[in-house]
């Protein structure tokens, strides 16, 4: 009886040993990656991520091809922003909401924002309409090249709704597209259920 | 079937003496001694780990950054009438290096070689960009003319959507092309709507005059082509003034004013400033205005964009100049470009009227492009341009101007 105690004593305490020692190492590299990626330039200012996704959107194809935020490094959109706010005549404030985008856009899909789950109690019109509408288009024909054409009938509509959730929270591009969806549409506060909801309004208002 | 019995017999014997080593692990209880061993080894990991994570983290943090970016275009040129060539069009490296959001150089050089096989090497722009607040920048130093949107906004391989720029906006045209001075730009929000605006005090142009029987000067061409010094001491002020209405829309107008004075005359070595003997002598400053407007609209996949220009020179009445004649170069076109939904061809067509004081340069300029994006950035170009020039007077005989192109291009920016 003694020995079975023991063991299963030391069984737990090795288990708790290993887990307590595992835990503290995943948090360790994990809050260096973060701190990392927060580090990664401590200029400009942080901007706001879903305004410079509009920004971008509604600017960087005005005078060229759009150019996607996987094309460049952190470092190298900073630069690059910095002189497209010259020739695009942005603000400050537009260039380093652009700036954020761009950066928290060009890592992995999947791996982009840390989310922070809470639901914005939005109804999915509100929400397509201040988070999706910049790229997708008020009538959901999208607003520039690269993006789909929700309205045409053999469109990517067809898809499931478990395919399409996916691919919103996670983000997208399918092959050779130039361009990238952001997971969550660049809203990192959008919900599980704000997505169903957004999904649920696209399929509604502009499904066939 | 026999190799297959034995494989899974080894396999259950394996998953047998892992079920029995597994608790007897758990059943050898490890001394303090092992734990402190294990524990050491992990912390040793871990600042192992921390010491490599933060030198990886060095090089993305330093105050100064810098970045090469630009673009080049190789090609096949055929005119009418002539054998068809194989062409290097440019090679336009542009530098950043800055400092955190303080200030920024930018230069792009321009590499092009010559039909005698030469490379010749201009400093397209040079500035140094200091981002007074976030709706001022200063740019001093050369810059791209200001004036409209071609010369500062699409002249590159990779954005112009034909392998040609529309005529007029070249060198020597109506529109300048860049200027020497100091500039301040930025943008604003203006009444819920975007707007953005440039104004500058620069060198300005300098003016050639021609004969063609060395008796009668005309001006030739304004030369707004950022020169390093101001030979006649009049500087010349501008700017241009954009409101985007909705963020599809971009309409602007733009002046230039000042003084300009013929500093090169047909036969003589440049640059004479005025003072000097020979034709240039006695040539006074004259008015030099430039006015244009243009605009840009897109939708979906479709851009539609437009752009007036005019470049202005007065009389200079006193005695004894030439090409005492005042004149007037002009250029106005439209453009519009479609992509075909989720397809890589584009097509582009581009419709230009340049006029200026010489008919062996005025022509009227039907484009028409093909493109394959390969990538947003990687564009392979098919331009056509109809062309139609006047008519020699003296001999009867269409100007070279009338003769069509055909240009196949490779455009890559990066
Ligand atoms: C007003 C026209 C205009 C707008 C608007 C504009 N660009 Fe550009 N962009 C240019 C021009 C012109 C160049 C070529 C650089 C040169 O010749 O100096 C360029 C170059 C670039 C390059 C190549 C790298 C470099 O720095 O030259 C990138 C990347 C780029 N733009 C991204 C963007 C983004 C992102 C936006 C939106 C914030 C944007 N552009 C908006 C005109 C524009
Ligand atoms: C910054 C631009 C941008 C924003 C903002 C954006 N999208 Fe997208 N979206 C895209 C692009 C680009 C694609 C196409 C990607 C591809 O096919 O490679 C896309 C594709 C999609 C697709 C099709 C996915 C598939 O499987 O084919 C859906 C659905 C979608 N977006 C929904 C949304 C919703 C909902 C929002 C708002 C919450 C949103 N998007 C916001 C750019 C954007």
């Amino acid at each position: 009886m003694k020995f079975i105690n023991d063991t299963i004593h030391s069984s737990v305490f090795f288990a708790a040993y290993l887990m307590v020692a595992g835990g503290f190492l995943i948090t360790a590299l994990l809050t260096t990656a973060l701190f990392t990626t927060a580090q990664a330039s401590n200029y400009p200012a942080a901007g706001n991520f879903s305004e410079g996704s509009k920004v971008w959107a509604e600017n960087c194809n005005r005078c060229h091809n759009m150019r996607g935020p996987k094309e460049l490094r952190d470092d190298q959109w900073i630069t690059t922003t910095f002189h497209m706010r010259l020739r695009a005549g942005l603000t400050g404030q537009e260039t380093r909401d652009v700036i954020t985008f761009m950066q928290a856009s060009n890592t992995k899909a999947g791996a982009t924002q840390v989310a922070v789950e809470s639901s914005t109690g939005a109804t999915g019109k509100e929400t397509y309409e201040k988070t999706c509408v910049a790229c997708h288009g008020d009538e959901g024909k999208g607003a520039f090249p690269g993006t789909p054409d929700f309205t045409s009938s053999d469109g990517i509509l067809a898809k499931s709704d478990a395919e399409l959730i996916r691919n919103i929270t996670n983000g997208f591009q399918s092959e050779g597209s130039p361009m990238a969806m952001p997971p969550k549409g660049g809203n990192p506060n959008l919900s599980e259920s704000g997505i169903k909801a957004v999904l649920a309004y696209i399929r509604e208002a502009f499904g066939q | 079937m026999m190799s297959c019995s034995c494989y899974s017999l080894t396999r259950k014997l394996l998953v047998t003496a892992i079920a029995v080593a597994l608790p007897g692990m758990a059943v050898a209880e490890p001394t303090n001694a092992d734990l402190q061993g294990q524990i050491d080894a992990l912390q040793s990991q871990v600042t192992a780990l921390n010491t490599e994570v933060n030198q990886a983290t060095e090089w993305k943090n330093p105050n100064t950054l810098i970045h090469t970016a630009g673009y080049a275009d190789v090609g096949y040129v055929k005119k009418e009438g002539q054998d068809g060539s194989f062409v290097v069009g440019r090679f336009a490296p542009i530098f950043h290096y800055q400092y955190r959001d303080i200030v920024m150089l930018e230069a792009e050089l321009e590499f092009e070689v010559g039909e005698d096989g030469e490379t010749e090497v201009a400093l397209e722009y040079l500035t140094i960009d200091w981002f007074l607040n976030d709706y001022a920048v200063l740019v001093a130093g050369k810059f791209l003319s200001p004036i409209g949107q071609f010369r500062q906004n699409l002249h590159p391989s990779w954005i112009n959507k034909l392998a040609t720029p529309p005529p007029g906006f070249g060198h020597d045209g109506a529109a300048p092309v860049s200027d020497l001075g100091l500039q301040v730009r930025g943008g604003f929000p203006f009444a819920g709507m975007r707007a953005n605006y440039a104004i500058y005090a620069s060198n300005g142009p300098e003016i050639n005059a021609e004969t063609e029987d060395g008796i009668d000067y005309e001006l030739d061409g304004v030369a707004a082509e950022g020169f390093n010094a101001d030979v006649d001491g009049e500087k010349t002020f501008g700017g241009r003034f954009a409101i985007l209405p909705v963020a599809s829309v971009e309409v602007a107008v733009s002046v230039a004013g000042g003084k300009a004075t013929v500093t090169n005359v047909e036969g003589e070595e440049p640059p004479l400033p005025p003072g000097t003997v020979g034709p240039v002598a006695n040539q006074t400053a004259r008015d030099y205005s430039v006015y244009g407007a243009d605009f840009v609209w897109f939708t979906g996949n479709m851009s539609v964009r437009g752009e007036f220009v005019k470049t202005k020179v007065g009389n200079d009445r006193s005695a004894g100049v030439t090409a005492s004649d005042g004149a007037t170069w002009q250029t106005w076109y439209t453009q519009v470009a479609y992509r075909l939904p989720n397809s890589k061809w584009e097509g582009a067509l581009r419709y230009t009227d340049y006029d200026s004081p010489h008919d062996s340069v005025d022509i009227k300029q039907a484009a028409i492009g093909l493109n394959y994006l390969v990538t947003n950035t990687f564009i392979v170009k098919l331009t056509h341009e109809f062309n139609e020039g006047k008519t020699d007077q003296t001999t009867g005989v269409k100007y070279a101007t009338d003769d069509d192109l055909t240009v196949l291009q490779l455009a890559y920016g990066f």
